[in-house]
């Protein structure tokens, strides 16, 4: 939904007053996208509705499989750490996150640090979202306030194993800065798009959560970035979508990449499927500019063979 | 000369055993060549219905992809026998086992996968193309990319 301007909203918001039916319409449109009419019309608003679709954060915050509510956690998923239950991100203040700050929730997603101090598996991404701007993430917190609240108790408890988990990470991280090669070069950009491919892809798309290959410590190999994973050290496999002709995406055009962000085909008539498949979902929201800025961006670093280290 | 009998006797057995599972084996393995090529068909149908919807072919090479499809995609219940799956055929075979642990809501995928391909086949025929792409849209997603998701495991590379 694209907000009215700011000068003619008065007039509309009267205009809606006299119109009991065009009340009730915009009531229901607004219910499609889970936005409370108080808000929806704020452009924050709308620019947060956009980037949560961008990172996906229904995917995993709506039990979608048992009916329940948008956002409202509840989904169950597997990691290397056991199952995690996702919590509820509605502004529910008893069971959600109703009460956070814009400084929780931007600790949350920058630190994975909750506002009692409870530390996130990294399940949760936010080393990618951590890149976000500040603006992004104020519109993203604009966005989940205007969320209809939903009250979900019992929902989101840490798993005992987050903070082992969370050290392990460090520790792969702190080797990586001090021991490993130097991080992935970056060709210097070449074009605006190629600059939103890239922001959009290593934040709220966090692609490589899954296409760049961890170390044991559970940290991405960023010499090794979207060079794809067998799957080695936490059992989640991707294919390698650098430029690589033989194991990567070398062989397709920036419009194939942009098609499979699309509808999820890929250039031989194959559909994807796993995770990718629910990615899809997210990047079938994106405009067709933004999805060809992320296929820009991807056929612009050199290709890597595939896989781990070896 | 009765435990020589005996010893025959047994290894007839065991080799008409062997016999046995190795024709069943070699069975399966015809049956995944086949489901390999199928699904391939599959693709280049799409594929070619997708250059129609880019503007890169004419309406009439989709039309006869679109009437493939639906035959091709019609086989798909039988080309998966038990046996079959990527614990029988590792590196070969990439579905899952949860084809056969949950066959009911496999059969039931593959009929809507049928009925998608259908209806872009029945819009091919009518020859609208944006109900064309959105039958295209519904079907890749819907039909492969459903079935898909819950059933096949992900190639590395």
């Amino acid at each position: 939904m694209v907000a009215a301007p700011a000068t003619n909203r008065s007039a509309k918001r009267s205009r809606l007053k006299a119109s009991p039916l065009v009340a009730a319409g915009l009531g229901l449109a607004l219910a499609a996208i889970g936005a409370r009419p108080a808000n929806a019309a704020d452009p924050a608003v709308a620019r947060g509705a956009y980037l949560s679709a961008a990172a996906g954060c229904d995917q995993c915050h709506t039990d979608a499989k048992n009916g329940g509510a948008p956002y409202a956690g509840g989904r169950a998923m597997a990691t290397e750490f056991g199952t995690i239950v996702t919590p509820n991100i509605t502004p529910d203040k008893a069971t959600g996150i109703g009460g956070w700050s814009l400084g929780d929730f931007v600790r949350a997603m920058r630190w994975g640090i909750g506002p009692d101090g409870t530390h996130y598996v990294t399940a949760f991404p936010y080393p990618y979202f951590s890149r976000l701007t500040d603006s992004d993430l104020a519109d993203l917190k604009a966005f989940l306030d205007s969320v209809a609240p939903v009250t979900r108790p019992g929902l989101g408890a840490a798993s005992s194993l987050a903070l082992l988990a969370r050290a392990r990470a460090a520790v792969g991280e702190a080797f990586a800065a001090n021991f490993a090669g130097p991080s992935a070069t970056l060709p210097a950009p070449r074009d605006a798009a190629v600059l939103r491919g890239a922001y959009l892809a290593n934040s709220a798309g966090h692609c490589g959560d899954c296409h760049t290959p961890q170390s044991w410590f559970g940290a991405s190999d960023s010499g090794r970035e979207f060079a794809g994973s067998a799957g080695w050290f936490n059992g989640r496999k991707a294919p390698n979508i650098t430029p690589d002709p033989k194991t990567g995406i070398g062989g397709w055009s920036e419009e194939e990449i942009a098609s499979l962000l699309k509808d999820g085909g890929t250039p031989d008539g194959d559909f994807v499927g796993g995770a990718m498949a629910e990615i899809v979902r997210n990047t079938e929201r994106l405009t067709d500019d933004d999805r060809h800025a992320i296929a820009a961006y991807l056929k612009a670093p050199p290709p890597k063979a595939f896989g781990e280290n070896k | 000369m009765k435990l020589s009998t005996k010893w025959i006797a047994l290894s007839a057995i065991v080799i008409a055993g062997g016999l046995y599972v190795g024709v069943a084996r070699a069975d399966d393995a015809a049956t995944l060549d086949t489901r390999i090529a199928t699904m391939k068909s599959q693709g280049k149908d799409m594929t070619g219905i997708k250059a129609y919807i880019d503007d890169k072919a004419d309406l009439a090479s989709a039309q006869a992809a679109g009437a493939d499809l639906v035959t091709q995609v019609a086989k798909i219940p039988d080309l998966f026998p038990k046996g079959t799956g990527m614990t029988q055929f590792p590196g070969k075979s990439y579905a899952k086992d949860a084809v056969w642990t949950d066959w009911d809501k496999f059969l039931a995928q593959a009929k809507t996968a049928n009925d998608k391909a259908m209806a872009l086949n029945a819009a091919l025929k009518g020859g609208d193309k944006a109900a064309i792409t959105a039958a295209f849209g519904d079907m890749g997603k819907n039909g492969c990319g459903a079935c898909h998701e819950p059933f096949r495991e992900k190639k590395p590379s």
